[in-house]
Protein backbone atom coordinates (compact mmCIF):
# COMPACT_ATOMS: atom_id res chain seq x y z
CA UNK A 1 0.00 0.00 0.00
CA UNK A 2 0.96 3.66 -0.22
CA UNK A 3 2.34 5.64 2.70
CA UNK A 4 2.85 9.39 2.65
CA UNK A 5 5.08 11.58 4.75
CA UNK A 6 6.80 14.93 4.64
CA UNK A 7 9.75 15.35 2.30
CA UNK A 8 13.19 15.89 3.82
CA UNK A 9 13.19 12.81 6.04
CA UNK A 10 14.86 12.91 9.40
CA UNK A 11 15.24 10.34 12.17
CA UNK A 12 11.57 9.81 13.14
CA UNK A 13 10.35 9.39 9.55
CA UNK A 14 13.30 7.18 8.61
CA UNK A 15 12.65 4.99 11.66
CA UNK A 16 8.89 4.87 10.94
CA UNK A 17 9.51 3.82 7.32
CA UNK A 18 11.79 1.02 8.51
CA UNK A 19 9.20 -0.06 11.09
CA UNK A 20 6.40 -0.07 8.49
CA UNK A 21 8.45 -2.12 6.04
CA UNK A 22 9.57 -4.67 8.63
CA UNK A 23 6.41 -5.07 10.72
CA UNK A 24 3.34 -3.60 9.01
CA UNK A 25 3.56 -3.77 5.21
CA UNK A 26 6.20 -5.90 3.45
CA UNK A 27 5.87 -3.99 0.17
CA UNK A 28 5.26 -0.36 1.03
CA UNK A 29 5.42 2.48 -1.47
CA UNK A 30 6.52 5.76 0.10
CA UNK A 31 5.35 9.14 -1.21
CA UNK A 32 6.91 12.42 -0.04
CA UNK A 33 4.94 15.66 0.11
CA UNK A 34 5.76 19.16 1.28
CA UNK A 35 2.21 20.09 2.32
CA UNK A 36 -0.22 17.83 4.24
CA UNK A 37 -2.86 18.85 1.65
CA UNK A 38 -0.88 17.00 -1.04
CA UNK A 39 -1.18 13.56 0.60
CA UNK A 40 -2.77 11.28 -2.05
CA UNK A 41 -6.25 10.02 -1.11
CA UNK A 42 -5.17 6.36 -1.22
CA UNK A 43 -2.09 6.85 0.98
CA UNK A 44 -1.81 6.48 4.75
CA UNK A 45 -0.05 9.56 6.11
CA UNK A 46 2.52 9.31 8.91
CA UNK A 47 4.72 11.79 10.80
CA UNK A 48 2.83 14.69 9.29
CA UNK A 49 0.73 17.25 11.10
CA UNK A 50 -2.89 16.17 11.50
CA UNK A 51 -2.26 12.46 10.80
CA UNK A 52 -3.28 9.70 13.24
CA UNK A 53 0.18 8.13 12.88
CA UNK A 54 2.14 11.10 14.13
CA UNK A 55 3.13 12.89 17.33
CA UNK A 56 0.52 12.40 20.05
CA UNK A 57 0.51 12.95 23.79
CA UNK A 58 4.23 13.63 23.86
CA UNK A 59 5.04 10.50 21.81
CA UNK A 60 6.96 10.70 18.56
CA UNK A 61 5.47 9.04 15.45
CA UNK A 62 7.59 5.89 15.89
CA UNK A 63 6.01 5.34 19.32
CA UNK A 64 2.54 6.09 17.95
CA UNK A 65 2.96 3.40 15.24
CA UNK A 66 4.20 0.89 17.84
CA UNK A 67 1.05 1.51 19.90
CA UNK A 68 -1.33 1.56 16.96
CA UNK A 69 -0.12 -1.81 15.60
CA UNK A 70 0.33 -3.39 19.06
CA UNK A 71 4.03 -3.97 18.54
CA UNK A 72 5.28 -4.98 21.96
CA UNK A 73 8.76 -6.32 21.11
CA UNK A 74 10.98 -4.82 23.86
CA UNK A 75 13.79 -4.31 21.32
CA UNK A 76 11.50 -2.03 19.28
CA UNK A 77 10.61 -0.07 22.42
CA UNK A 78 14.30 0.24 23.20
CA UNK A 79 14.83 1.70 19.72
CA UNK A 80 11.83 3.98 20.40
CA UNK A 81 13.70 5.36 23.42
CA UNK A 82 16.61 6.37 21.15
CA UNK A 83 14.41 7.69 18.31
CA UNK A 84 12.29 9.72 20.77
CA UNK A 85 15.33 11.48 22.22
CA UNK A 86 17.00 11.96 18.81
CA UNK A 87 13.78 13.49 17.46
CA UNK A 88 12.33 15.39 20.43
CA UNK A 89 15.17 15.50 22.98
CA UNK A 90 12.90 16.21 25.94
CA UNK A 91 14.87 13.96 28.33
CA UNK A 92 11.92 11.66 28.83
CA UNK A 93 14.40 8.80 28.37
CA UNK A 94 18.07 8.24 29.00
CA UNK A 95 19.43 7.74 25.47
CA UNK A 96 23.15 8.44 25.11
CA UNK A 97 22.93 6.99 21.56
CA UNK A 98 20.49 9.71 20.46
CA UNK A 99 22.93 12.53 19.55
CA UNK A 100 24.87 10.12 17.29
CA UNK A 101 21.74 8.85 15.54
CA UNK A 102 20.51 12.43 15.12
CA UNK A 103 23.82 13.51 13.53
CA UNK A 104 23.89 10.50 11.18
CA UNK A 105 20.32 11.04 9.95
CA UNK A 106 20.84 14.77 9.52
CA UNK A 107 24.00 14.17 7.54
CA UNK A 108 22.42 11.49 5.34
CA UNK A 109 19.47 13.79 4.55
CA UNK A 110 21.98 16.35 3.23
CA UNK A 111 23.57 13.98 0.71
CA UNK A 112 20.71 11.62 -0.28
CA UNK A 113 17.22 12.09 -1.67
CA UNK A 114 14.35 10.70 0.42
CA UNK A 115 14.08 7.34 -1.38
CA UNK A 116 17.82 6.67 -1.11
CA UNK A 117 17.78 7.87 2.49
CA UNK A 118 15.10 5.34 3.42
CA UNK A 119 17.14 2.56 1.73
CA UNK A 120 20.23 3.44 3.74
CA UNK A 121 18.22 3.98 6.93
CA UNK A 122 16.68 0.55 6.46
CA UNK A 123 20.08 -1.10 6.77
CA UNK A 124 21.03 1.24 9.60
CA UNK A 125 17.95 0.36 11.66
CA UNK A 126 18.38 -3.37 10.91
CA UNK A 127 21.82 -3.01 12.44
CA UNK A 128 20.57 -0.95 15.37
CA UNK A 129 17.88 -3.57 16.03
CA UNK A 130 20.44 -6.39 16.10
CA UNK A 131 22.75 -4.35 18.34
CA UNK A 132 19.99 -3.53 20.83
CA UNK A 133 18.63 -7.09 20.70
CA UNK A 134 21.99 -8.49 21.78
CA UNK A 135 22.51 -5.73 24.33
CA UNK A 136 19.13 -6.43 25.94
CA UNK A 137 19.81 -10.18 25.92
CA UNK A 138 22.88 -9.60 28.08
CA UNK A 139 25.51 -12.29 28.36
CA UNK A 140 28.54 -11.40 26.31
CA UNK A 141 27.01 -8.14 25.15
CA UNK A 142 26.47 -6.62 21.76
CA UNK A 143 30.04 -6.76 20.42
CA UNK B 1 24.28 40.68 6.81
CA UNK B 2 21.41 39.29 4.73
CA UNK B 3 18.09 39.09 6.51
CA UNK B 4 17.15 35.56 7.41
CA UNK B 5 13.68 34.03 7.23
CA UNK B 6 12.00 33.32 10.56
CA UNK B 7 9.28 30.85 11.40
CA UNK B 8 6.55 32.19 13.70
CA UNK B 9 3.95 30.47 15.79
CA UNK B 10 0.88 32.39 16.91
CA UNK B 11 -1.03 30.45 19.54
CA UNK B 12 -3.72 30.69 22.16
CA UNK B 13 -4.37 28.24 24.98
CA UNK B 14 -7.21 28.20 27.51
CA UNK B 15 -6.13 29.77 30.83
CA UNK B 16 -7.20 26.60 32.65
CA UNK B 17 -6.05 23.88 33.03
CA UNK B 18 -2.56 25.26 33.50
CA UNK B 19 -0.67 21.97 32.87
CA UNK B 20 -0.69 22.20 29.03
CA UNK B 21 0.22 25.90 29.22
CA UNK B 22 3.25 25.07 31.32
CA UNK B 23 4.17 22.11 29.08
CA UNK B 24 4.08 24.33 25.97
CA UNK B 25 6.05 27.06 27.72
CA UNK B 26 8.72 24.51 28.76
CA UNK B 27 8.98 23.19 25.21
CA UNK B 28 9.32 26.69 23.79
CA UNK B 29 12.13 27.31 26.22
CA UNK B 30 13.81 24.05 25.22
CA UNK B 31 13.60 25.02 21.53
CA UNK B 32 15.22 28.37 22.28
CA UNK B 33 12.27 30.28 20.80
CA UNK B 34 12.16 34.05 21.23
CA UNK B 35 8.92 35.61 22.48
CA UNK B 36 7.63 38.42 20.27
CA UNK B 37 4.47 39.09 22.23
CA UNK B 38 1.64 37.37 24.05
CA UNK B 39 1.29 34.00 22.29
CA UNK B 40 3.70 34.91 19.46
CA UNK B 41 7.06 33.15 19.27
CA UNK B 42 9.79 32.93 16.64
CA UNK B 43 12.82 30.88 15.61
CA UNK B 44 15.31 31.25 12.76
CA UNK B 45 13.74 29.19 9.99
CA UNK B 46 14.99 25.75 8.98
CA UNK B 47 13.30 22.47 8.09
CA UNK B 48 13.94 21.46 11.69
CA UNK B 49 12.48 24.56 13.37
CA UNK B 50 9.39 24.54 11.13
CA UNK B 51 8.82 20.94 12.16
CA UNK B 52 9.33 21.75 15.83
CA UNK B 53 6.69 24.49 15.69
CA UNK B 54 4.36 22.24 13.67
CA UNK B 55 4.43 19.59 16.40
CA UNK B 56 4.01 22.15 19.13
CA UNK B 57 1.06 23.68 17.25
CA UNK B 58 -0.46 20.21 17.10
CA UNK B 59 -0.01 19.87 20.85
CA UNK B 60 -1.65 23.26 21.45
CA UNK B 61 -4.61 22.15 19.30
CA UNK B 62 -4.89 18.83 21.17
CA UNK B 63 -4.99 20.80 24.44
CA UNK B 64 -8.03 22.76 23.22
CA UNK B 65 -6.20 25.84 21.97
CA UNK B 66 -5.43 27.03 18.48
CA UNK B 67 -2.15 27.70 16.74
CA UNK B 68 -0.93 28.92 13.37
CA UNK B 69 2.59 28.45 12.04
CA UNK B 70 3.89 31.08 9.62
CA UNK B 71 7.01 30.56 7.52
CA UNK B 72 9.34 32.88 5.62
CA UNK B 73 8.75 35.85 7.92
CA UNK B 74 11.33 38.60 7.46
CA UNK B 75 11.98 41.82 9.31
CA UNK B 76 14.51 44.64 9.07
CA UNK B 77 18.18 44.01 9.78
CA UNK B 78 17.98 46.18 12.91
CA UNK B 79 14.99 44.31 14.32
CA UNK B 80 16.60 41.00 13.46
CA UNK B 81 19.70 42.01 15.44
CA UNK B 82 17.50 42.85 18.44
CA UNK B 83 15.91 39.40 18.34
CA UNK B 84 19.25 37.60 17.89
CA UNK B 85 20.66 39.71 20.74
CA UNK B 86 17.82 38.68 23.04
CA UNK B 87 18.38 35.03 22.18
CA UNK B 88 22.12 35.36 22.79
CA UNK B 89 21.53 37.07 26.12
CA UNK B 90 19.29 34.25 27.36
CA UNK B 91 21.93 31.66 26.45
CA UNK B 92 25.09 33.45 27.54
CA UNK B 93 24.09 33.27 31.21
CA UNK B 94 23.82 29.49 30.97
CA UNK B 95 27.23 29.20 29.30
CA UNK B 96 28.76 31.42 32.00
CA UNK B 97 27.42 29.06 34.69
CA UNK B 98 29.02 26.06 32.90
CA UNK B 99 32.38 27.85 32.61
CA UNK B 100 32.27 28.95 36.26
CA UNK B 101 31.40 25.44 37.46
CA UNK B 102 34.31 24.03 35.44
CA UNK B 103 36.70 26.65 36.87
CA UNK B 104 35.58 25.86 40.39
CA UNK B 105 36.05 22.08 40.07
CA UNK B 106 36.82 19.85 43.06
CA UNK B 107 40.37 18.52 43.50
CA UNK B 108 39.42 14.84 43.65
CA UNK B 109 40.12 13.26 40.21
CA UNK B 110 37.05 10.99 40.23
CA UNK B 111 34.81 13.92 41.19
CA UNK B 112 36.41 15.98 38.41
CA UNK B 113 35.66 13.32 35.82
CA UNK B 114 32.04 13.12 36.98
CA UNK B 115 31.80 16.89 36.71
CA UNK B 116 33.25 16.83 33.17
CA UNK B 117 30.59 14.31 32.10
CA UNK B 118 27.81 16.35 33.68
CA UNK B 119 29.00 19.64 32.15
CA UNK B 120 29.30 18.06 28.69
CA UNK B 121 25.69 16.85 28.98
CA UNK B 122 24.68 20.38 30.04
CA UNK B 123 26.52 21.84 27.04
CA UNK B 124 24.80 19.40 24.68
CA UNK B 125 21.39 20.42 26.05
CA UNK B 126 22.14 24.13 25.73
CA UNK B 127 23.58 23.58 22.25
CA UNK B 128 20.35 22.01 20.99
CA UNK B 129 18.50 25.28 21.50
CA UNK B 130 21.39 27.62 20.63
CA UNK B 131 20.67 29.21 17.25
CA UNK B 132 22.99 32.19 17.75
CA UNK B 133 26.28 30.93 19.29
CA UNK B 134 27.21 33.80 21.64
CA UNK B 135 30.95 34.17 22.47
CA UNK B 136 30.37 32.64 25.92
CA UNK B 137 29.68 29.33 24.17
CA UNK B 138 33.29 28.94 23.04
CA UNK B 139 34.58 29.99 26.48
CA UNK B 140 32.39 27.40 28.21
CA UNK B 141 33.49 24.62 25.85
CA UNK B 142 37.14 25.55 26.38
CA UNK B 143 36.72 25.58 30.17
CA UNK B 144 35.20 22.08 30.13
CA UNK B 145 37.89 20.77 27.72
CA UNK B 146 40.60 22.15 29.98
CA UNK B 147 38.99 20.52 33.00
CA UNK B 148 38.82 17.21 31.10
CA UNK B 149 42.53 17.41 30.22
CA UNK B 150 43.46 18.28 33.79
CA UNK B 151 41.35 15.36 35.05
CA UNK B 152 43.05 12.98 32.57
CA UNK B 153 46.64 13.86 33.55
CA UNK B 154 46.01 13.73 37.31
CA UNK B 155 47.56 10.66 39.01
Amino acid sequence: MRWATRAGCHVDRAACAWLIRRYVDAEPEFVFVTDPDDVPADAEPFDIRGAALSHHGGDCSFETILRRYDLTDPVLWDIARIVHEADIGDDRYDAPEAPGLDALCRGLSLVLDDHRLLDVANTMFDGLYEHRRRALAGGFGPA
Amino acid sequence: MPRRPWVLMVYRLPREPSTPRIAVWRKLRRLGAVQLGDGVVALPESAETIEQFDWLAEEVTEAGGDALVWTDARTSGAQERVLLGRMAEALSGEYVVVAATAADAPGDPAARLRLVRQLRRDLYRIDRRDHVHPPEREAARRAVDELAQAAAVQP
